[in-house]
């Protein structure tokens, strides 16, 4: 565990506090208080962010830091849109979510700034990993939602939207596409960069794990509707449990001595 | 639902588990293996009977064949993986024997500065084969990132870093230790010029050094060098530990295609961006330098397939987003006017 003592860090933890607070003040059932400081937690993120992108001049997405970062950022604006359009409740799940991405950036993963190695210098690097945050925090909100499912709630805390079920399925069918196309353009600048459009490698394996995880979850539900809730509910567990493997295998990859790994 | 369509689910639904499986369990194999794995027999039943069930499926279900954006996801599926089988090392074979066309997977070949080259040697039969057309390397090159970097450790474990620019300074040990950059080199080189050793720049090689100044209180500074390319190179005496680090930006070979001794192509490849002819992709791979000069290592691979899984690709992404987010947002669009249609009227 690493305290950052720069302005970058005091941005991070300054976030952190204002999401795990707007987090507490929404269970506690004070809403507007609660959206207020997950705002004020956003524009501190925003700040974090741009500050690191003037910092390293190129688009912060290159290390686990930095992705993390980026998770912290996008939170707010998809729990916005998730509310707003599609009328799914949950923000303290969201802002919950926030701050347990920003921990990670905050205290354990280094920020020293690195120059792009020849591989990462390609234009399809950057929409690669960003839409794969995006569908990450999509499924992230699902796995909240069917956590809610499995523990029996009703549309989710103060939510007046859709119960946790169909939230779980809308949240899911949002986040599909992204993870596809992250999957597809990770593939495409596998092919330019490194002259294969799939390398075998253990993280390629697990991301096609995760993707396949959310295909079978189609599947089980057409077959199945919602006269299964809680194992559709599984599903979705799965899925994020795969997808936080494949998101931190490199670390986790430390636990296998002897295994192949690379660094991000 | 009838029986049959049924069981046709359950069969998807069991393929899809036991591919995820089967990605997570290989992910434990490291890329050689979960790649021959893969490419097994037993796994080319399983690429098989899954093309099959998508194309049963698309047959009993009609939704899979009316429905445009589910059309295209199953069939973009079965796209990619018949791609991928055409383009893998059984593919090839296959196409040999069926077709006569004898094209090498995949390879590497290396090309001295100046020459031209058809050979290629492929790793997985550890054996040589030749391209039907040579590839002439005029040119090969790294840029590097300027500046280049200086770290310097200390004796009591501290250490700094600065850019490689003559006149900045890291100083450590609440300083007590100021190293300051005197001069960078592209090429050093050193002369005896009477009793004296004189540092001094050659145009044109490459041996890039920084002449630093080690400063401690009530000592005279002492004058080092730090070479990149040794950094082991150090004065055993010396109390702080210098290396100098150039982070390289791009590897560059210009190439030429030579066919019947016409040059048909060129191209300045560079990592993530490769040159496409005669049914190959030539990528830059690796580098090296002999007695003979520098040269470059290219990986060459077959392009066969790729077409499919570019199409497979494409398809598969156009229904996806048409099924999830096309219907909704239209959905929502039309929400819209109807709602401003009632206000308005
Ligand atoms: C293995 C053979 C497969 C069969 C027999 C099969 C069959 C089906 C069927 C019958 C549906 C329901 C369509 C409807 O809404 O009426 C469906 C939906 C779907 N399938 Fe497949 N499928 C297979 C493999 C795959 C694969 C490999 C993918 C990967 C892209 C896939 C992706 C989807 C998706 C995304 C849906 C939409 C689910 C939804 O609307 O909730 N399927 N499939």
């Amino acid at each position: 565990m690493v305290i950052k003592d720069t302005i970058q860090g005091l941005f991070i933890y300054l976030t952190i506090a204002a999401y795990a607070a707007a987090f507490v003040t929404m269970v506690l059932g004070r809403r507007r208080t609660g959206n207020l400081l997950f705002v004020a937690g956003f524009l501190a993120a925003v700040l974090a962010y741009v500050y690191r992108w003037y910092d390293v001049r190129h688009v912060p997405l290159q290390n686990l830091f930095e992705v993390f970062l980026f998770l912290g950022v996008a939170c707010y604006p998809i729990s916005w849109f998730s509310g707003r359009v599609l009328r799914i409740g949950g923000p303290w799940a969201d802002a919950l979510i926030g701050a347990i991405v920003l921990f990670p950036a905050g205290f354990v993963f280094h920020a020293e700034p690195m120059q792009l190695p020849p591989a990462l210098q390609s234009w399809l690097f950057a929409p690669h990993v960003m839409v794969y945050m995006l569908a990450y925090v999509f499924m992230a909100k699902a796995m909240f939602q069917a956590i809610a499912q499995l523990a029996g709630h009703g549309p989710a805390v103060g939510a007046t939207g859709l119960a946790p079920e169909p939230a779980t399925y809308e949240l899911i069918a949002i986040g599909f596409p992204l993870l596809t196309l992250g999957l597809i353009l990770g593939s495409w600048w596998g092919k330019l960069a490194w002259g294969n459009y799939w390398g075998w490698d253990p993280k390629e394996m697990w991301s096609l794990a995760s993707w396949l995880v959310y295909v079978g979850y189609f599947h089980w539900r057409y077959m199945f509707g919602t006269k299964r809730p809680a194992a559709n509910s599984l599903w979705a567990l799965a899925g994020m449990a795969v997808i936080v493997i494949t998101l931190l295998w490199v670390n986790l990859s430390r636990l296998f001595p002897g295994l192949h790994s690379y660094a991000t | 639902m009838g029986r049959f369509r049924r069981s046709v689910l359950w069969a998807a639904l069991l393929a899809i588990l036991l591919l995820t499986g089967l990605s997570i369990y290989s992910a434990f194999l490291g890329p050689e293996r979960a790649q021959a794995f893969f490419n097994s027999l037993p796994l080319a039943v399983y690429w098989f009977a899954l093309i099959a069930l998508l194309a049963v499926g698309i047959v009993v279900f009609r939704r899979l064949l009316r429905v445009p954006a589910l059309l295209l996801m199953h069939l973009g599926s079965i796209l990619v993986v018949l791609g991928a089988m055409w383009g893998s090392n059984s593919g090839h074979a296959l196409a040999k024997r069926l077709l006569g066309i004898d094209k090498i997977p995949e390879g590497q070949m290396a090309i001295l500065e100046g020459t031209q080259e058809n050979r290629v040697f492929v790793t997985d039969s550890n054996s040589t084969r030749e391209l039907p057309f040579f590839v002439r390397l005029r040119d090969f090159r790294m840029e590097y990132y300027q500046p280049g970097q200086l770290s310097v450790r200390s004796e009591t474990g501290q250490s700094g870093r600065v850019p490689a620019e003559a006149g900045q300074t890291v100083s450590l040990d609440e300083g007590r230790v100021a190293v300051t950059i005197r001069r960078v080199f592209q090429n050093f080189r050193m002369d005896l010029q009477g009793d004296e050793r004189v540092a001094y720049d050659l145009p044109g090689g490459s041996n890039p050094a920084l002449e630093v100044a080690i400063e401690k209180p009530g000592e005279p500074p002492a004058r080092r060098y730090v070479f990149e390319r040794a950094p082991g190179h150090e004065n055993p005496n010396d109390s702080v530990r210098l290396s100098y680090f150039r982070a390289v930006r791009d590897y560059i070979s210009e190439l030429e295609i030579v066919q019947n001794g016409k040059v048909v192509a060129a191209k300045h490849i560079e990592v993530n961006h490769p040159l496409h002819y005669g049914g190959y992709h030539l990528y830059q791979h690796s580098y090296g330098q002999d007695k003979l000069g520098e040269y470059t290592v290219l990986m060459v691979v077959s392009d066969s397939g790729l077409n499919l899984v570019h199409s497979g690709y494409a398809m598969l992404l156009a229904g996806v987003f048409w099924h999830f987010w096309g219907r909704r947002i239209l959905v929502a669009l039309q929400g819209r006017r109807t709602t401003a249609g009632e206000v308005a009227g």
